[in-house]
């Protein structure tokens, strides 16, 4: 019983990194129907723009949380250009020659350009990141917890949160939602449905960002840390639906779960079996996602 | 306040619109009838911008607003509530209100009394009023009529373009469609209004034009076409 608690509590921290990831997917798949395959990326870079920025603020000899927190407003603007970036050099262009699968193409390779950017930059060793809080586990009835696993757990509802409130209180989010119902009808609102789709990117990578320097602590940081971020989240995000809000953080928690279960149960050797198990599932009886509702429509 | 001369425009390579001119005065109530597939609602579409015209001008006050993108001429005072409603689903009736108002509340257009405005929208439809929280798509079809005509208003537009307002709706609800129009027009508010129903636009309305092809095959005051033999054969005689 013990030993299950324990790796329920452990899931459910990466579970949340996953979560947080496929939300960023949501977030341009709502304004433009397409996504950054490259997303794994942002993240990355996102943890390594954190790490050198950290590292420098600890040179000036800040406390690791302090530097930590200062940290945080340089990496969610390095993830909004990177995210406009992405936009402009990758979704633009192929969306206008009206491609449809360039865009696909496009955010692949700019996701490789991005990786080889970041070896060439960070080398190719995975990297300490300096943990803000202490890294002594505690023990809390008959699980222990890392700090740090707590912090990734709130600060991803906290994001999650954010956009949220965001999206549904000030003027500009309900713009971006009504983009995300009906472009068309937005752009006679008067809004420019082409800047919300940037916008919608920036954010996109800024929480991929996000949830970089929220996962850098308890991983090792590098240049390849993304890629199987991203594609998981990507199954996540499959597999909790592409336009339903908080169905990817039960996705998220159910793969999370699923893998330290299986990492204990049958061997880690098959840990990333599960989730790929479950998507396809989800894929053939479910295209719309565990939780994908069907745009409420009436005539 | 609307001018539109020789509109050429059309989807791709097939042209809907052959040379169209049309012009609506101040506080006017212009009706544009004709058969489907006349291009009535492209008209509406390639003033607004929703698609680009090929040739010829559209001007809104004197202001040139040809080929520009819809939001930019949303900006500029013109309103389009179009074919099929359009409202925003997932949002309250009253969000979707708001996003009407978008340029004023984002510094684009005056901004005057938004909450005023909110106000007397629901005034006009009580139906909105009592429905305010609730997500626009769980609305019925008249309802979601109103909500889009209502959301264009919040415009404060200096010309509304109304597309189809009567579509697919019990004849009760036409008719208090058609009451809602003219009790806009009693405002002097400048409209543009596509319709099916070619008598009651006629009615209502100041002037008309009738479309076939793409072409103005004729226009004048309401009540003279009302009374055309070949309008009425054409157009009247059998008004759903």
């Amino acid at each position: 019983m013990n030993v299950l608690s324990q790796l329920i509590v452990s899931g459910i921290a990466v579970g949340m990194i996953y979560g947080v990831i496929a939300f960023s997917y949501q977030l341009t798949f709502a304004t433009s129907k397409t996504l950054n395959f490259g997303q794994g990326e942002a993240l990355m870079l996102g943890a390594l723009v954190g790490l050198t920025t950290i590292n420098f603020l600890i040179g000036q000899a800040i406390g690791t949380l302090w530097a930590y927190l200062l940290m945080l407003p340089i990496v969610f603007a390095f993830g909004l250009a990177q995210g406009a970036v992405v936009e402009w050099l990758g979704v633009r262009q192929a969306v206008k020659a009206k491609s449809e699968a360039g865009w696909i193409m496009a955010t692949i390779a700019l996701g490789i350009i991005f990786r080889n950017l970041a070896e060439n930059i960070w080398g190719r060793d995975a990297l300490r990141f300096p943990s803000p809080l202490p890294e002594a586990a505690l023990t809390i009835g008959p699980v222990r917890i890392q700090p740090m696993e707590i912090a990734i757990v709130l600060g991803a509802l906290a994001i999650m949160l954010a956009v949220e409130i965001f999206n549904r209180r000030s003027i500009f989010g309900k713009a971006v939602v009504a983009t995300a119902n009906d472009r068309d009808a937005a752009g006679l609102m008067g809004i420019d449905t082409r800047r919300v789709i940037t916008f919608s990117y920036a954010l996109s990578s800024m929480t991929a960002a996000f949830a970089g320097v929220l996962i850098a602590p308890v991983t090792l940081t590098g240049a390849t840390m993304g890629a199987v971020l991203g594609l998981k989240a990507f199954a996540v995000a499959i597999i909790g639906g592409l336009s339903s809000g908080m169905g990817v953080i039960v996705g998220g928690l159910i793969l999370g779960i699923t893998e330290t279960l299986t990492g204990y149960y049958i061997s880690t050797g098959y840990k990333d079996v599960p989730g790929l198990v479950l998507l396809l599932l989800v894929l053939s009886l479910k295209p719309s996602g565990l939780f994908g509702r069907a745009t409420i429509k009436k005539v | 306040m609307l001018e539109v001369n020789d509109l050429v425009a059309g989807y791709g390579k097939v042209k809907v619109l052959h040379g169209l001119s049309l012009k609506v005065e101040e506080g006017q109530l212009v009706t544009l009838i004709g058969s489907n597939g006349a291009g009535k609602t492209t008209t509406l579409r390639a003033i607004s911008g929703m698609i680009p015209p090929e040739s010829g001008s559209v001007h809104l006050g004197g202001e040139d607003l040809t080929g520009l993108p819809s939001f930019k001429i949303t900006k500029k005072g013109l309103a389009h509530s179009p074919e099929g409603r359009r409202v925003f689903p997932t949002q309250s009736v009253k969000d979707n209100l708001l996003l009407g108002a978008f340029p004023r509340l984002t510094g684009a257009r005056e901004r005057g009394d938004v909450d005023g405005d909110l106000d007397r929208m629901f005034t006009l439809f009580p139906r909105l009023a009592e429905r305010r929280a609730q997500l626009a798509g769980t609305l019925s079809g008249g309802e979601q009529q109103m909500l889009a005509m209502a959301r264009a208003l919040m415009l404060n537009p200096r010309v509304l373009l109304l597309d189809e307002p009567s579509m697919g709706l019990a004849p009760r609800l036409v008719a208090e469609v058609f009451a809602t129009i003219a009790r806009l027009k009693e405002q002097k508010i400048t409209m543009l209004l596509v319709e099916q129903f070619a008598a009651a636009a006629l009615e209502v309305a100041d002037f008309g034009y009738v479309l076939e092809n793409g072409r103005v095959a004729a226009k004048g005051p309401a009540e003279a076409l009302r009374n055309d033999a070949a309008v009425r054969a054409a157009y009247l005689g059998h008004a759903h």
